[in-house]
């Protein structure tokens, strides 16, 4: 590994949903002769992508997970990690741009900037990562990469500019005038792998000259020498174009824009010059830790390699020779045999086997310096752990981590499937922090949760793939509830002596609704009618229907019970007889009492663009929603509603639909209502379907 | 315990608005007051009164956010709950609340063509049909003629009619018909205008146009404790 940090990037290819990441990447490798063959992202080879090596991947041709290599270009190394681009592996890009120090926004010519490039785009801003823009696919069929530049503009407010113009476009794309060294460039060869320069075409001559001025006009304002030279008319040198380029790029101030057809096999190579010119090296950034010793007091990490370690793991990967933690060294040297602490739980770790990655394959390597991103085996830790030298003690931040939008219930299939299920939930649910999974006390359903019904989808993919696991899935229970409308009185005995030691109690009182609590209990009981220690009986009988409601079995709440009379037997009166007639008396006021039955109503908050505000609320209203109002703050709107909670399963895939992925909603429990009598009925029918269901089983 | 039926009664009754609506159909009212004297608040009671008779009321904003607007309608549901000693106030609220629909914009990206967008998404949908419409916040400008001349035209196909606020200022007289200057060019469009009048500790409900206008009698105030409507004590 060679040690000269300002001549190290690592990047990570970022964009929507088939922008061509991992075509790119694919290219990216060839070129820097990483590989040697190119294998398409779903071709007909069946070999699939390097960078998509799970089964998964190549069948669906999707980036499920993020890939890191490393590749050489022109006397610099490049760390790349290809990131998915589906918002429901989103944990994946923020894990890449957490460590990474500079991206390639890839952008589609066509498609231009989509909702997850807004997306990825906040994930970048959020972590200051400095990104230089590809538009890619500009040999398809409506291929526009200027009204692209304009829309990172106006969409995502960059200060985008071009760095090249296309020779030809859709099916004519032959090459790219590059506008700072104001030459053609040509890709020959079967690949594309052969560059040859030319004067500029005659005819893109002007649009070459009225582009580069804007380009140099836009650089001149992060150098004052390139300043001077413009108004000094000079000749502008293109190190000196590219040096002010790369000030503004690496506080984000700019946003170089390259072009061409990763699939075409052009625009390739001056991506990768742009990626050594201007995107940063580890130097560059400045990386912050907080000292534990001294309340969390920042620290600025100084990427020297004598000085002491510090490493961020960033991903888990378990696999057949146990855990592989991929970590970003931001400090120090990590040498194989060396001993760093975990500051997360402090415990002492010997740095067994280091490795570099390549897709699914690693390189063992002996000591991994600061701005290098590599791996480690056999090392138990959590994402997010930092490891320092024993001398130290700081924590860097780990990385944002979404909620989750969806859930659904899984069931295994068998007893083995239920084992392998559980093995595998752990394994998933500890590489990736957006994947959880529960058991819901109340419905004793096991419950996974995600980023979306594609996440979800994968899981228990790969829990049959990988563990074997067979389940199904299906729509999470709601958490019904049933309360009481009326004031019912009851006067309930409980009586059994037919001989021996019998059973006596008799409660009477009433219940009435109550909307502060879920259960209150008053003693009104005169002239000991029920003696002072059945009291507390009393209330434990009526504790125990709370639990269980006697109309559909749902846990009943908001119900205030006064006993004010009764009577007691000297010999058969007992703390288990008064339980029973309390329990007696419940169902028998409860039953007068016009019982219904409740469900969680959840606060839903949609933020959408405007122009989708309409589709919104009429997707609310149609899910039993009660829209309450909505905010429109310019091109954004925000819409709230309270909406129940068994009409939410499955919302974000229609919200995502309706608003092409722009919109984004949060949902919290509100408070519980009555469910409409057509619900109320449904309910009712499955109760008495589910009850003769097991009766016929026993 | 009073009866239910009179939290429904139309506030205003006593000071000549005879009909439950106080606006006919496609009418306009103005609420006119200095800033911070209850423009806001006479509107909800006016709001809840139509909601408890089961009215649509959209409620535009263009100054406060939509949880303000709903502090608002609650803590003044509340107030009347209590004045009215109207029992199971909550089952009441949240029978009421379908109701009611706020919008809040910005005053600068308000527009009426704006509105008739946000109006079209709810109507064609079916998701929400207003008979009352309450804008609160629209500045009282050289272009609010034709404002209102194209906000008539909008609600004109809803059958709803429209409660403005409009902002008065300390130092501005009334004109000679004693009507305020923002009323100046577009009195004619207007079938009510009531002048919200601080007096010491009072605030006292002045009927300008429509209703009783004598202007001698001043027979309703704000309590400004609760910011009720009541009579004059």
């Amino acid at each position: 590994m060679e040690n000269e940090i300002t001549k190290l990037r690592n990047i990570g290819i970022s964009a929507h949903i088939d922008s061509g990441k991992t075509t790119l990447t694919e290219r990216i490798l060839f070129y820097t002769k990483r590989i040697h063959a190119i294998h398409d992202v779903k071709g007909k080879d069946g070999i699939g992508a390097t960078m998509d090596s799970m089964e998964l991947e190549k069948e669906r041709g999707i980036t499920i997970t993020s890939a890191a290599t490393f590749c050489k270009w022109k006397g610099h190394e490049i760390n790349i990690i290809d990131t998915p681009g589906h918002v429901d592996f989103t944990i994946e890009v923020e894990r890449a741009l957490r460590v990474l120090d500079g991206a390639i926004l890839v952008l589609c010519a066509v498609g231009g900037v989509q909702s997850q490039s807004i997306t990825v785009d906040l994930q970048m801003k959020r972590y200051k990562v400095p990104c230089i823009a590809f538009v890619n696919k500009c040999d398809r069929s409506g291929a526009d990469p200027f009204r692209v530049i304009k829309q990172l503009k106006e969409k995502l407010g960059h200060n985008a500019v071009a760095m090249q113009i296309p020779i030809g476009l859709e099916a004519d794309l032959e090459g790219i005038v590059d506008l700072v060294t104001m030459e053609a460039v040509y890709f020959d060869g079967e690949n594309g792998e052969i560059i040859r320069v030319e004067k500029i075409p005659e005819l893109l001559l002007q649009k070459a000259e009225e582009q580069r001025e804007e380009l140099i006009d836009r650089a001149s304002l992060f150098s004052d020498e390139l300043t001077e030279a413009i108004l000094g008319e000079k000749e502008i040198d293109p190190s000196l174009l590219l040096d002010a380029l790369r000030k503004g790029t690496l506080t984000r101030e700019i946003t170089p824009v390259f072009m061409g057809s990763a699939y075409k096999n052009k625009g390739v190579q001056p991506l990768l010059d742009g990626v050594n010119h201007l995107l940063p090296c580890p130097a560059d950034v400045e990386n912050e830790a907080h000292d534990m010793n001294n309340n969390g007091t920042p620290v600025i990490l100084s990427s020297n390699p004598e000085d002491p370690d510090v490493a961020l793991a960033f991903k888990l990967e378990d696999g057949q020779y146990g855990q592989l933690t991929y970590i970003r060294v931001y400090q120090g040297n990590l040498s194989k045999g060396s001993t760093v602490i975990n500051v997360r739980n402090g415990k002492k770790i010997k740095i067994g086997r280091l490795v570099r990655m390549h897709a699914d394959q690693m390189e063992d390597i002996d000591s991994m310096p600061a701005g290098y991103i590599g791996a480690i085996f056999g090392v138990d830790c959590a994402s997010g752990d930092t490891f320092v030298s024993p001398e130290i003690n700081v924590s860097m931040t780990s990385m944002y981590v979404p909620d989750p939008v969806i859930s659904l219930a899984i069931v295994p299939n068998d007893n083995k499937s239920q084992i392998n299920m559980s093995k595998a939930l752990n394994r998933f649910t500890k590489e990736d922090p957006t994947f959880k999974s529960y058991i819901n006390e109340e419905t004793g359903e096991t419950i996974i949760e995600g980023m979306g019904e594609l996440h979800l989808e994968v899981y228990v993919e790969r829990m049959h793939r990988e563990y074997n696991a067979q389940v199904t899935t299906g729509k999470p229970r709601v958490a019904y509830r049933e309360t009481i409308t009326q004031m019912a009185e009851f006067n309930y005995t409980h009586k059994k002596q037919t001989g021996g030691s019998g059973q006596y109690g008799r409660v009477a009182g009433y219940m009435e609704p109550c909307f502060d609590e879920d259960f209150i209990f008053e003693n009104k009981v005169t002239r000991g009618s029920i003696p002072t220690q059945y009291i507390s009986s009393c209330e434990k009988g009526f504790k125990q229907c709370m639990s269980k409601g006697p109309k559909l079995e749902f846990p009943v709440t908001g119900v205030k019970v006064v006993i004010n009379d009764g009577a007691a037997h000297s010999v058969d009166s007992s703390e288990m007889a008064f339980q029973a007639a309390a329990r007696g008396a419940f169902k028998e006021g409860y039953a007068k009492a016009k019982p219904i039955i409740l469900e969680p109503v959840m606060k839903v908050v949609v933020e959408t663009p405007t122009e989708f505000q309409g589709p919104v609320m009429g997707s609310l209203n149609q899910i039993r929603g009660m829209i309450v109002g909505s905010q429109e703050d310019g091109p954004m709107s925000v819409i709230e509603a309270r909406v129940p909670l068994a009409e939410m399963f499955g919302y974000s895939t229609v919200v995502r639909s309706l608003t092409q992925g722009k919109a984004q909603f949060t949902m919290e429990f509100e408070s519980y209502k009555q469910v409409p009598i057509q619900i109320a009925d449904e309910l009712i029918k499955k109760k008495i379907e589910e009850k003769d269901k097991n009766k016929k089983s026993k | 315990m009073q009866p239910k039926n009179q939290i429904t009664d139309n506030p205003l009754k006593n000071i000549g608005y005879a009909s439950d609506d106080i606006l006919p159909d496609s009418g306009f009212g103005a609420v006119l007051a200095r800033a911070g004297v209850g423009k806001t608040s006479f509107l909800v009671q006016i709001a809840l009164n139509a909601m408890l008779r089961h009215k649509n009321v959209l409620h535009i904003s263009l100054h406060d956010p939509v949880n303000k607007i709903n502090l608002w309608y609650k803590e003044i549901f509340q107030l009347l709950t209590k004045k009215f000693g109207v029992g199971q106030a909550r089952q009441l609220w949240e029978t009421i609340l379908p109701f009611r629909f706020i919008l809040t914009m910005k005053v600068d990206g308000f527009s009426i063509l704006r509105l008739e967008e946000r109006l079209r998404d709810l109507t064609v949908q079916n998701i929400f049909l207003p008979r009352m419409v309450i804008i609160d916040g629209l500045p009282f400008d050289e272009s609010i003629r034709k404002t209102l001349l194209d906000l008539k035209a909008l609600v004109k196909d809803l059958d709803a009619h429209v409660w403005l606020t409009a902002r008065t200022h300390r130092h501005e007289s009334p004109q000679s018909d004693g009507l305020p200057i923002q009323m100046a060019e577009v009195k004619d469009l207007f079938d009510t205008i009531i002048l919200l009048q601080p007096e010491g500790n009072n605030i006292y409900i002045n009927s300008l146009k429509g209703g009783a206008t004598n202007s001698h009698v001043i027979i309703l105030e704000i309590d400004p404790s609760t910011m009720l409507i009541r009579e004059k004590t």
